[in-house]
C-alpha cells in the first residue's frame, strides 16, 4: 500500500497535426508501419506527478492548459505519447457530460450498462440499483431515454453511479456546476466523506472555492507544463494573482510629471529587503516600508504609499502629508520615511506596494516605484482584507 | 473488467437497439427473412422461371437462400462493425475500457439475428417441400462459426482503418457489391464461363456458398483440401486483423 494510487513519470501527450485527408493516410501508415511520428501538438509536456491513497488533489489552469487531456490520461482513455502513467485501483471517472450514456436507452439501462463498464455483475448491481436510483432522484424518468434528461438530470444520474461504486480514485471534471443548488451540496457532502473514508479524489475546477473546499493539494497546468504544484492555498492563490495581472491595464505614466523629477525614489526595502523579487508575507504579519526619496532642490518632499491588488484594484493608500509626519533628512539630499503596518489584514494573494514622492503640498506626483508582496495562508473568504468581526451567536467549536 | 459479461452487455444492447421502438422487437429478426423469401420465391418461379442445370438440382430459391443468407451474415457484419469505432467515439473519449468488445459485440449480433433468420428460412423451405436436409443444419453451424471468424478478423481490421480513413465505409458497399456476384451465389459456377471458373477461387465466400449448398440441399460440396485452405484463411485473417486492430487502438482518440 505504500505505491502511490496514481503515479506519472515524464507524461506527455502529442496530438498529430491532420489538417487534410491526406495526413490521416499518412498517419496511418506510418502506425501500421511504424516509422517516425510526424508533426505534432504537444499539450502536455513533462508531467511528474504522485497521488497517494487518500489525497485530494485540485487541477486548475486556464481553459487549453492540458487538464481535460491530463485526466483522460489518468482514466486511461488516452494512450501517452511520451513517459508513463499507472494508476493502481480502480477509477471511477465523470469527464464532461453523460459520461458514457447512450441517449436511447433508459436511465435504468444506462445504469446497468455503466456497470458493466465498471466491472458490476448481475446480483452485485441489482443490489446497487435502488441506491443509485435514490442518490439521482430524478423521480420517473429514470424510465425515459436519457436523450429527455436535462443536462443536470445527466449528471445526477453519473454521479449517483460513481457514489455508489466507491472507486479507489474519483476523478472528475467540471462537472459538479451543472447540478442544482441542492444536488451541488449532496456531491459536495459525498466527496467530504468519501475523502474521510480515504477515498481519492482530482477535480478540475474553475472554481477556486470549489478546489480549496475540496482539495488538500493543487497542481498548476499552463501550456502543458506544470507550473505550480503543492498546498492548494499557495497554488489557487498563486494562480489568481496570475489571472489578476492578466487584466490588469497596461500602467499609465503619462499622469505623472515625470519631466525634471524634482522628486524621486531611490530605493524601496520591505521588511528590509529591496529587491525586485515578491516578498513572501504570512497572513496577519507585519509590513514595514522603508523608502529613499531624493530632493534635487532640497525641499522635503511628502510621500504617498499605495497597496493595490495584482489586478491594480486599489486597497489603500495614505500619505506623510495626510498624518503630518515629516520626511528625515539623511546625507547627500536623501530624505527617508518608514511606515510600518502592523498585523497586516490583507487576504492571502499577490498584491504591490506602490511608493510616489510628492512635493510638499502634497499636490503633485513624482515618480513610481511599486513592489511586490504575497501573502500567504489558508483561507476562504472573499474580498481584501479581512475586517474585524467577531460571531455574535454560535458556540466557537464549530469554527474551522 | 470482466470481457465477456461485458461483451453480453453490449450484445444485448446492440440487438435491443436495432429493434428499439418497434411492437414486435426481435420478432423481425425473423419475419425479415420470410417476407423476402416469399418476395424472392414469387419472382424467380413464377415472373423470371430460373432453373439450376443438372439432373437432381434443387429448385432455384433453395439454392439461392442457401448461399445468399450466409452471404449476407458477411456483408452486413461489415458494414455495421466497420463504422462502429467511429460511431462510438462519445463512449471510447470517456470511458477506458477494451475496444475490441464493440466491434465483437456489433459483429456478433449481426450473426445472431442472420442465424436465426437462417433457421427460419431452412425450416420454412423443408416444409414447402423443398429437397432441403435439415440434418445438414449442424454443418451449417460450424460454418457460420468459420464465416463469423472471417467477418470478425475483416471487421477488427476495418473498423481501425475507418477511424484514420473515412472513406473505406463508401468503399465497402461497393467492394462487397463486386464480391457478391464474383462469388457463385445467384449462379451455379458451371454456368460460369471455362476460362473465368478458376477466378472463382480467389473469392473467399466461393468457398461458403458451395458448402452451405452441400450441407443442406446435398448440391455440389467441398472437400476436405478445402476446408483446410478456408479455416486457415480465416484464422490467419482474424490474427492479421486483431494485430492491426491493436496496433492502431492507442491512436483512435487522436483522430476520432
Amino acid at each position: 500500500m505504500s505505491a502511490p494510487l496514481v503515479e506519472a513519470n515524464g507524461l506527455g501527450k502529442a496530438y498529430p497535426k491532420v489538417h487534410r485527408n491526406a495526413d490521416r493516410l499518412r498517419a496511418l501508415a506510418r502506425l501500421l508501419f511504424g516509422a517516425g511520428t510526424g508533426e505534432r501538438y504537444e499539450v502536455l509536456r513533462d508531467v511528474n506527478l504522485q497521488v497517494a491513497r487518500g489525497e485530494s488533489l485540485g487541477l486548475i489552469g486556464e481553459n487549453g492548459a492540458g487538464k481535460s487531456t491530463l485526466l483522460k490520461l489518468v482514466t486511461g482513455v488516452l494512450t501517452p505519447s511520451s513517459g508513463s502513467v499507472r494508476v493502481n485501483g480502480t477509477i471511477g471517472a465523470l469527464l464532461e457530460l453523460g459520461a458514457g450514456f447512450h441517449p436511447e436507452y433508459s436511465g435504468r439501462d444506462n445504469i446497468a450498462m455503466a456497470g458493466a463498464l465498471y466491472g458490476l455483475e448481475g446480483a452485485d448491481l441489482r443490489a446497487r440499483v435502488p441506491e443509485i436510483i435514490a442518490f439521482a432522484d430524478i423521480g420517473d424518468y429514470i424510465d425515459e431515454p436519457v436523450k429527455h434528461y436535462s443536462s443536470g438530470m445527466i449528471v445526477r444520474l453519473g454521479f449517483a453511479v460513481i457514489a455508489s461504486l466507491k472507486p479507489d480514485l474519483l476523478v472528475t471534471d467540471e462537472v459538479l456546476a451543472v447540478g442544482d443548488e441542492s444536488f451541488q451540496k449532496k456531491c459536495v457532502r459525498w466527496i467530504d466523506e468519501y475523502l474521510a473514508g480515504g477515498g481519492t479524489l482530482i477535480l478540475v475546477s474553475h472554481s477556486m472555492y470549489y478546489v480549496q473546499k475540496l482539495c488538500r493539494h493543487a497542481l498548476w497546468l499552463r501550456d502543458g507544463k506544470i507550473e505550480a504544484y503543492g498546498d492548494v492555498f499557495d497554488v489557487t492563490q498563486a494562480y489568481l494573482a496570475y489571472h489578476e495581472r492578466k487584466a490588469a491595464p497596461v500602467p499609465e505614466r503619462a499622469e505623472i510629471a515625470r519631466a525634471g523629477y524634482e522628486f524621486s525614489v531611490l530605493g524601496v526595502a520591505l521588511n528590509g529587503i529591496d529587491a525586485e523579487t515578491p516578498l513572501p508575507l504570512e497572513f496577519g504579519a507585519t509590513l514595514r516600508v522603508r523608502m529613499r526619496i531624493r530632493s534635487r532642490d532640497g525641499r522635503v518632499p511628502s510621500i504617498a504609499i499605495g497597496i493595490v491588488r495584482a489586478d491594480g484594484t486599489p486597497v489603500y493608500g495614505v500619505g506623510s502629508d495626510m498624518d503630518g509626519v515629516a520626511l528625515e533628512a539623511s546625507a547627500g539630499g536623501e530624505y527617508v520615511g518608514e511606515v510600518e503596518f502592523a498585523d497586516l489584514a490583507l487576504l492571502p494573494g499577490s498584491y504591490a506596494v506602490r511608493v510616489h514622492p510628492l512635493d510638499p503640498e502634497g499636490v503633485r506626483l513624482f515618480d513610481t516605484v511599486e513592489r511586490s508582496i504575497v501573502v500567504r495562508g489558508a483561507s476562504r473568504e472573499f474580498g481584501l482584507v479581512r475586517l474585524a468581526h467577531r460571531w455574535l451567536t454560535g458556540s466557537a467549536s464549530l469554527r474551522r | 473488467m470482466p470481457l465477456a459479461s461485458l461483451t453480453l452487455r453490449f450484445i444485448d444492447r446492440e440487438l435491443r437497439n436495432r429493434f428499439a421502438g418497434s411492437f414486435t422487437g426481435g420478432l423481425w429478426a425473423l419475419i425479415a427473412p420470410l417476407i423476402q423469401l416469399a418476395v424472392y420465391s414469387f419472382v424467380f418461379v413464377h415472373i423470371l422461371p430460373a432453373r439450376i442445370p443438372g439432373a437432381d438440382a434443387p429448385g432455384y430459391v433453395p439454392f439461392l437462400f442457401a448461399a445468399l443468407w450466409p452471404w449476407n451474415a458477411l456483408a452486413e457484419s461489415l458494414v455495421r462493425s466497420t463504422t462502429v469505432v467511429q460511431e462510438n467515439a462519445a463512449l471510447i473519449g470517456k470511458i477506458a475500457l477494451p475496444r475490441e468488445v464493440l466491434v465483437l459485440a456489433s459483429a456478433s449480433a449481426s450473426f445472431i439475428v442472420n442465424f436465426a433468420g437462417f433457421v427460419a428460412i431452412v425450416v420454412v423451405l423443408a416444409f414447402a417441400g423443398n429437397d432441403v436436409h435439415l440434418a445438414g443444419l449442424a454443418p451449417a453451424v460450424a460454418l457460420y462459426v468459420l464465416l463469423f471468424a472471417l467477418s470478425l478478423g475483416l471487421a477488427l481490421a476495418f473498423s481501425a482503418i475507418q477511424v484514420f480513413v473515412r472513406d473505406l465505409a463508401q468503399a465497402l458497399g461497393q467492394i462487397l457489391m463486386i464480391l457478391m456476384f464474383c462469388a457463385p451465389i445467384f449462379y451455379d459456377r458451371t454456368l460460369v464461363p471455362e476460362r473465368f471458373q478458376g477466378w472463382l477461387d480467389a473469392n473467399p465466400f466461393t468457398f461458403y456458398a458451395d458448402a452451405f449448398r452441400g450441407a443442406l440441399l446435398h448440391h455440389g460440396g467441398v472437400d476436405v483440401r478445402r476446408i483446410a485452405i478456408a479455416v486457415a484463411i480465416a484464422a490467419i485473417v482474424l490474427l492479421i486483423g486483431h494485430r492491426v486492430f491493436k496496433r492502431l487502438d492507442p491512436h483512435f482518440e487522436d483522430f476520432l
